[in-house]
């Protein structure tokens, strides 16, 4: 058996010591690979701050145990989400000014992105269902809610051509 | 008898053979009660206990309806609602499980261990027969039983139609014994009510409600 476990972040593989087997995924980015942008809210899996994307979907990381990870497994933070999706949400967010305190906005931008990559067109409900797992003490749902929808827009034009 | 046909045989007793090597034992029982060993009047006692179990909010707040929402519900939640953040669980992926919405699936919280922390996601790592790795799913609708009378879910239970095509009280006891989602309900952690009995008691249960013909209530 190895004595190491091996993930993939951002396009780049990491060698970590087997004592790091349980250790949350949100702790590695945070503390080990210096990945900052992704925020600690909670710690259970209730606010959405800790949102990363696992092979294209939004993962908690901060219950997501290292070792349930295999080496196949892609795990995109905030820092290197630039995909078309993930740069018309990011876009949108500043033409919007979403943020106010901003804690919680590289998880929501996460959620968002993994929204619209499954959804080119969601409806209020659709986005209420899946950004609801994402908190914002500072209340900037409306702003969320309308950032996406101009983002959607704006693929479905530049798709358009 | 001809040598192609002995020779079919020999393979059909050998891959039989192999298959029934291969199938996983259920270690929580050794024997199952003979059909008609256990009394009607019993077979009543035995599925009330075993509804005590089905109808625990360890069960049924996934046991959920059409809705495909789940329930927050028992002594951790004090009031009955629905699961918080707004989700769903229609049926989504290749298998075709209420495994969540669009982008947000169960699992983006329910990983594969288990939080130990009060009102943390809880988890567990499951698989399926051919050893898959199985995310947190809501089980099929047909198997919707909050709120449902005892006479509901043990017609429901011993429909093969409606209960995965379980034909007999072992395919019941071998489902319950094999599916970790369930054993997690006797082992849930974090200050939650855990189901009633044990799973070894639940299966005994269940394979003497069997015996006894599965016998339902009348309401």
């Amino acid at each position: 058996m190895a004595d190491y476990v091996e993930i993939n972040v951002n396009g780049v593989r990491h060698r970590l010591d087997i004592r790091h087997k349980r250790t949350p995924l949100l702790w590695i980015l945070r503390d080990e690979l210096k990945l900052t942008g992704t925020k600690y809210g909670c710690g259970i899996a209730q606010c959405g701050a800790c949102t990363v994307h696992i092979n294209g979907l939004s993962r908690r990381s901060c219950v997501t145990e290292v070792g349930e990870l295999t080496e196949d497994d892609k795990v995109i933070t905030i820092e290197a989400a630039d995909s078309t999706i993930a740069k018309a949400v990011k876009e949108s967010w500043v033409q919007h000014q979403v943020a106010q305190c901003g804690y919680c906005q590289s998880g929501q931008i996460m959620s968002a992105t993994a929204l619209l990559s499954k959804n080119k067109n969601p409806t209020d409900d659709d986005i209420d269902r899946v950004m609801s797992g994402n908190l914002c003490r500072c209340g900037t749902y409306p702003l969320i809610r309308k950032a996406i929808k101009t983002a959607a827009k704006s693929l479905t034009e530049a798709n358009n051509g | 008898m001809k040598v192609i046909e002995k020779k079919l045989v020999f393979l059909v007793c050998f891959f039989m053979f192999v298959i029934e090597g291969f199938a996983e034992k259920c270690e929580l029982y050794d024997e199952i009660p003979a059909q008609g060993s256990i009394s009607e009047k019993q077979g009543h006692e035995y599925w009330a206990k075993i509804y005590e179990v089905f109808s625990h909010p360890r069960c049924t707040n996934c046991h959920v309806g059409a809705d495909n929402i789940p329930m927050w519900s028992g002594p951790s939640y004090g009031v009955t609602r629905p699961h918080g953040m707004n989700v769903s669980a229609p049926v989504i992926g290749a298998h075709g499980t209420r495994g969540g919405s669009d982008s947000f699936e169960c699992s983006s919280c329910h990983t594969t261990t288990n939080n130990t922390i009060a009102h943390g996601a809880p988890g567990v790592y499951n698989e399926d027969m051919d050893g898959e790795k199985v995310s947190w799913v809501l089980p099929p609708v047909d198997f919707e039983w909050f709120g449902k009378t005892s006479k509901e879910v043990c017609e429901q239970v011993k429909d093969s139609k409606r209960n995965g095509g379980k034909e007999n009280a072992k395919e019941i006891a071998d489902h319950l014994c094999h599916d970790k989602f369930i054993a997690w309900s006797w082992k849930p952690g974090a200050g939650r009510e855990s189901a009633p009995y044990s799973l070894k008691e639940n299966i005994a249960d269940v394979l003497a409600w069997g015996a006894a013909g599965m016998p339902c209530p009348e309401y």
